[in-house]
């Protein structure tokens, strides 16, 4: 595709943009801000890959997935503001999914030990990850929030912080799960996803393109089990205070 | 000997700042319990006694003074102990989810112990619930029938001081009378001090030997039952027993 030919879609976004005005959205800046910015981002990254695809140096693929598990966690933690901590704990989960992930992709011969697929499939699984994280630590406020009463009889009636939270965390990891199963159910039937849709658009043959499909959508559904159940371990004992009386919760669940 | 429970200068800060003249909710509250014995809370509502209660059981924290029980102060206890020693009954029973059975055995799974079956049941027999269906869902009871099986569960646990919140406040006449005896034959079976807030004058002259008013942002009042209906040492105190009186006569 030439960059020409790329310059085109703009036409999309300026129309989207006269819409915008002549119907008073208010959506202008917005549109041509977040137009800007992902065109950016996605051309460096582009770059980036370029370099690293050619140089074959291990340290630039570790550095790259810490930086994408550094935003990805940062990311997630803005759904719990005011939890102290919280952020290296999602980091920690996140990169703990991760590791077993190309443990096992690589390990089993799943997928060959290069740039070319460790990064997008790291991509894919960080960003997976990462919105499970993200509705982990929202949900888990506001399921603390809806049993308060609840934990308080079983803190009076003396049970640990892990007995009082269990309950809680239980539903808050299930809550965290809903969106990777279900679009596990209905892959393929309501929507390509991006992945398969991208290998078929570039040339490769459909079959192989759903046979990659099917290891995206296998260990997404892993990986969001992972970091939600890792994070619950680690984070549970965060809406307790040291006397195990429940800690306010701070306003603001976004 | 250690008393049971000893209260030094007890005080909590008042979240409402502005409204009030004092910094606290209420301050300067001491008490010594040497025996088990059945004390009434009472005072005007707002004065803290849920607090207090809360307090007592380390659901809150005290903002200054100190608590001890047997003899050690709540800072070198491990709170989840504490909390099995002192138990505190809320005036809102919350039921967990899950059966009606589950609530009753919740002490015993969450300590590893078993379940006593006879003593549910000869406790849910006490409070006149024989006849309810244990493996209904806790859910569907009704209000007075929520209460009594908090209380029962409580019970279960077999805590060594009992903060009960208004533990009959939803309850009918003969209902609360039941759960009044059966914790009555409760203590005298079991030694268990009780500490028990009630807004009802007669309640707390049937049920308890000793007397805490709370008023002022204090407790202004420790005496023996019988004292305190009969003269009341405050002008507040006369005031409430008075108001009170007058209540029930209508
Ligand atoms: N630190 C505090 N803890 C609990 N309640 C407080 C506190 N400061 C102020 N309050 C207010 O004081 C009142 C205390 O009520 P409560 O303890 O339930 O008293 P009572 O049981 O005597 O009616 C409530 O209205 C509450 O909003
Ligand atoms: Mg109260």
């Amino acid at each position: 595709m030439t960059l020409l030919a790329l310059s085109f879609t703009l036409l999309f976004v300026i129309a989207t943009m006269l819409i915008s005005v002549w119907q008073k959205l208010g959506l202008e800046k917005e549109i041509a801000t977040g137009t800007i910015r992902s065109a950016i981002q996605l051309l460096a990254i582009g770059y980036v890959l370029q370099y690293i695809f050619r140089t074959e140096h291990v340290i630039y693929l570790v550095m790259i997935i810490s930086v994408m598990i550094g935003v990805a966690a940062w990311n997630a933690a803005r759904r719990a503001p005011g939890m102290r901590g919280i952020v290296w704990r999602i980091a920690l989960s996140i990169l703990t999914t991760e590791l077993l992930m190309m443990g096992m992709l690589l390990g089993l011969n799943i997928i060959e030990p290069t740039p070319q697929y460790i990064i997008p499939l790291s991509g894919m699984t960080i960003g997976n990850a990462m919105v499970v994280a993200g509705l982990y630590v929202n949900q888990m406020r506001r399921e603390v929030q809806s049993s308060k009463g609840e934990i308080e009889v079983l803190l009076s009636l003396g049970a640990t912080a892990s007995q009082a939270m269990q309950d809680v965390r239980k539903r808050a990891v299930k809550f965290s799960m809903i969106p990777t199963i279900d679009s596990m159910k209905t892959v393929g039937l309501v929507q390509l996803p991006g992945m398969m849709t991208g290998m078929i658009v570039a040339g490769a043959d459909p079959v192989e393109a759903v046979r990659y499909q099917i290891l995206i959508v296998f260990s997404f559904t892993g990986s969001a089990a992972i970091t939600s159940m890792l994070l619950s371990i680690l984070s549970y004992r965060l809406m307790l205070t040291k006397e195990l009386q429940l800690r306010p919760i701070p306003e603001g669940t976004r | 000997m250690a008393a049971i429970l000893e209260i030094q200068r007890l005080a909590k800060h008042s979240w409402n700042q502005d409204n009030r003249e004092s910094p606290y909710l209420f301050e300067e509250v001491s008490a010594v319990i040497q025996q088990p014995e059945c004390i009434s809370v009472i005072g005007p509502s707002g004065q803290g006694k849920s607090t207090l209660l809360r307090t007592l059981a380390l659901l809150d924290m005290p903002d200054q003074g100190d608590i001890s029980y047997a003899g050690i102060s709540y800072r070198e206890k491990d709170p989840r102990l504490w909390r099995k020693e002192i138990c505190y009954v809320a005036q809102q029973a919350v039921m967990l989810p899950g059966s009606v059975e589950d609530n009753l055995g919740t002490a015993s799974r969450l300590h590893g112990e078993v379940y006593d079956v006879q003593l549910a049941e000869q406790l849910l027999e006490e409070t006149l619930l024989a006849g309810l269906d244990r493996k209904k869902n806790a859910s569907e009871l009704s209000g007075g029938e929520k209460q009594r099986i908090a209380l029962i569960r409580s019970l279960l646990l077999r805590p060594a001081v009992l903060l009960l919140d208004e533990v009959t406040a939803s309850l009918d006449n003969i209902s609360a009378r039941a759960v009044e005896h059966m914790l009555q034959q409760w203590q005298a079976r079991e030694g268990t001090t009780m500490i028990w807030v009630t807004h009802d004058l007669e309640q707390a002259a049937r049920t308890s030997s000793r007397t805490w008013f709370m008023s002022g942002g204090t407790l202004l009042e420790d005496q023996q039952t019988i004292d305190f209906f009969r003269r009341p040492a405050t002008e507040a105190g006369r005031q409430f027993v008075r108001f009170l009186a007058s209540e029930a006569a209508l």
